[in-house]
């Protein structure tokens, strides 16, 4: 079952990404990507899931940048619990392997994760009338600085969150 | 408790590391979007909840059996709290073998439910195996930080070696003074008649012939050889075995010590027991029902333990290694160092009686059989021939127990000795 989950992502992230680009090279990446997905299902290795998901990642990037879409809301999100949802299976069925189960361990899971996204979802819509807001503030030689500073700092905070979480406690 | 956070973490650190660098590069802020529910996931890392509270008991079916039997070991959690993931690893001691079951779970418990998760184990093997660790690990709701502990409870299982039974056992070249079953030379109550003498003042109307003082004139009884029990000392060899477990020379040699053990106590026989290998332990000799358990308890422990030294069983207490002892010596003879022991022993005056446990045909039973092993095989068993005749030069008597046969095959292959035996008391 949390297999199924992990299979359900990979092919939810498929057929986020499939629609966005036709460039043969982002499909070959993606096609790795489910490649890797397999094999992260098929054996548990939590690497394979890892770079499954950066690769998907990169792919639905260089969609991005090939395309020159207008900004979407819906799909970005969908990629992003999706990718979150396959490290999570394959995370959670590495652990299930030759345990024996008890409780809904899958539905519990499962329904956390909904939580989660509704989260994700009101998150998005308070952080796009913040950016908004704030896009009208900046100036445009500022933007690129302002963005590169907010970056290292987000990335700088995440990797003091999860140092902090090591602490017993 | 140990807190960790786990793998899953990193992982979702590295994809939104990538996502938010890819959207500062490209200039792209969906890329921002797609790294969003990873970075509310991480974001949970910096809330400090209170520690899940539950207990766990583990129980265990039996904690002595027979080699071959099965136990059953059950966990049981209760939730104080929620608990949103927890992995359990019950304990599986080396050499034991999964019967039925899994000797891992996962559970997702809610505030006061409780879980109870079992399965069996067998062991192959004797020994005593510590079954009184469970490993816990519990996660939170998203699967990022984990909380690891070791449950401690003192649960052993004591696993002895099966018993063979066994009809006929080497007879013992001197009896003790208490009442057993063998006939003694000396002359006292019993069932087995003796000698025949005049009447002398304290004889017993009962004792009196009455052919013989019919036919004689006068009159004469009847003497009868005391029944007397004797003291057997089983001498294990673990210098070295050869063999895969739970078949190994010494596995062998154990079960035939504790069926020797079972057998001669049966008999009313004082019991003792002599490991000599890289450490020397001993069992002083006894008799009863405790005494096997004693002797039991020492054969599970019997291991071999490597040295150079070759042990001086001058050292042994005479009260372990009596000289009106019967020692059988139980060995592959591999280690030259035990047969010159049994030989020191033998010079000494002891009874001594070896049996050994043919490291070939144990050899041939655990390797795949092949032309080259068959010849070498052969050519072993040609210079262990050499060996055991070695040996029966020297006095010793010598039997051979080639497994898989019984091991009751091995000992009738002994000739009765003595008939009566002569007495210390």
């Amino acid at each position: 079952m949390t297999r199924l989950l992990a299979a359900a992502a990979a092919g939810a992230l498929v057929l986020l990404l499939a629609p966005t680009t036709s460039a043969s090279p982002v499909l070959a990446v993606g096609g790795l990507a489910l490649a890797l997905c397999a094999l992260a299902i098929a054996t548990g290795w939590r690497w394979a899931a890892t770079a499954a998901a950066v690769l998907f990642l990169i792919a639905y990037a260089a969609a991005l940048s090939i395309e020159s879409r207008p900004l979407e809301v819906a799909r970005p999100l969908g990629v992003g619990l999706a990718l979150l949802l396959l490290l999570g299976a394959v995370d959670l069925a590495d652990r299930a392997r030759g345990a024996s189960r008890h409780g809904r361990v899958v539905a519990a899971a499962l329904g956390r994760f909904v939580l989660l996204g509704a989260g994700v979802a009101a998150a998005a819509m308070l952080a796009l009338a913040l950016a908004t807001a704030l896009a009208s503030a900046l100036t445009a030689p500022a933007a690129p600085l302002l963005a590169a500073a907010g970056a290292l700092a987000a990335v700088w905070a995440l990797a003091a969150l999860v140092r902090r979480g090591a602490r017993p406690g | 408790m140990t807190a960790r956070v786990t793998p899953l973490a990193l992982s979702i650190l590295a994809v939104a590391g990538w996502a938010v660098s890819l959207a500062v590069l490209l200039a792209r802020p969906e890329l921002l979007l797609v790294a969003l529910p990873g970075v509310l996931a991480l974001a949970t890392l910096g809330r400090r909840g209170p520690l899940p509270r539950y207990t766990i008991t583990h129980r265990l079916s039996a904690d002595r059996l027979f080699e071959g039997e099965t136990l059953t070991v059950t966990v049981t959690v209760e939730a104080a709290s929620p608990i949103a993931l927890l992995e359990l690893r019950g304990p599986l001691p080396a050499g034991a073998v999964l019967r039925a079951g899994r000797p891992r779970a996962i559970m997702v418990l809610r505030a006061g439910e409780a879980a109870e998760w079992s399965y069996d184990v067998r062991f192959p093997r004797r020994g005593v195996h510590d079954l009184g660790a469970v490993a816990v690990r519990i996660r939170d709701r998203l699967g990022l930080r984990t909380w690891e502990r070791r449950h401690v409870a003192p649960l052993a299982a004591r696993v002895f070696p099966r018993i063979v039974p066994l009809r006929s056992v080497p007879r013992p070249a001197r009896t003790q003074p208490s009442v057993g079953d063998y006939v003694s030379s000396a002359l006292g109550e019993g069932i087995e008649p003796g000698d025949v003498r005049q009447f002398a003042p304290g004889d017993r109307i009962k004792q009196v012939n009455w052919r013989a003082s019919l036919r004689l004139g006068q009159l004469y009884v009847t003497e009868r050889h005391r029944e007397r029990n004797a003291d057997v000392v089983l001498m294990l060899d673990t210098l070295a075995e050869v063999g895969a477990p739970p078949e190994t020379t010494l596995d062998l040699g154990v079960r035939a010590a504790v069926s020797l053990a079972a057998a001669y106590l049966a008999r009313k026989d004082r019991v003792g027991l002599l490991s000599y290998g890289g450490v020397i332990s001993w069992v002083r000799p006894a008799s009863g029902l405790v005494q096997y358990e004693r002797v039991a308890d020492g054969l599970l422990r019997a291991d071999v333990v490597f040295t150079y030294v070759a042990k001086d069983l001058l050292r042994v207490p005479t009260r372990v290694l009596s000289p009106q002892a019967l020692v059988l010596a139980i060995t592959p003879l591999l280690d030259r160092r035990f047969s010159r022991a049994a030989l020191d022993l033998a010079a000494r005056g002891f009874d001594v009686v070896v049996l050994v446990v043919s490291p070939v045909a144990v050899t041939r039973a655990a390797i795949r059989p092949s032309p080259a092993d068959d010849l070498a095989g052969r050519l072993w068993d040609l210079e262990r021939r050499g060996d055991l005749a070695e040996l029966r030069r020297h006095g010793l008597p010598v039997l051979e127990w080639r497994p898989p046969e019984p091991l009751e095959a091995a000992l009738v292959d002994l000739p009765r000795r003595r008939v009566r035996l002569p007495s210390a008391g």
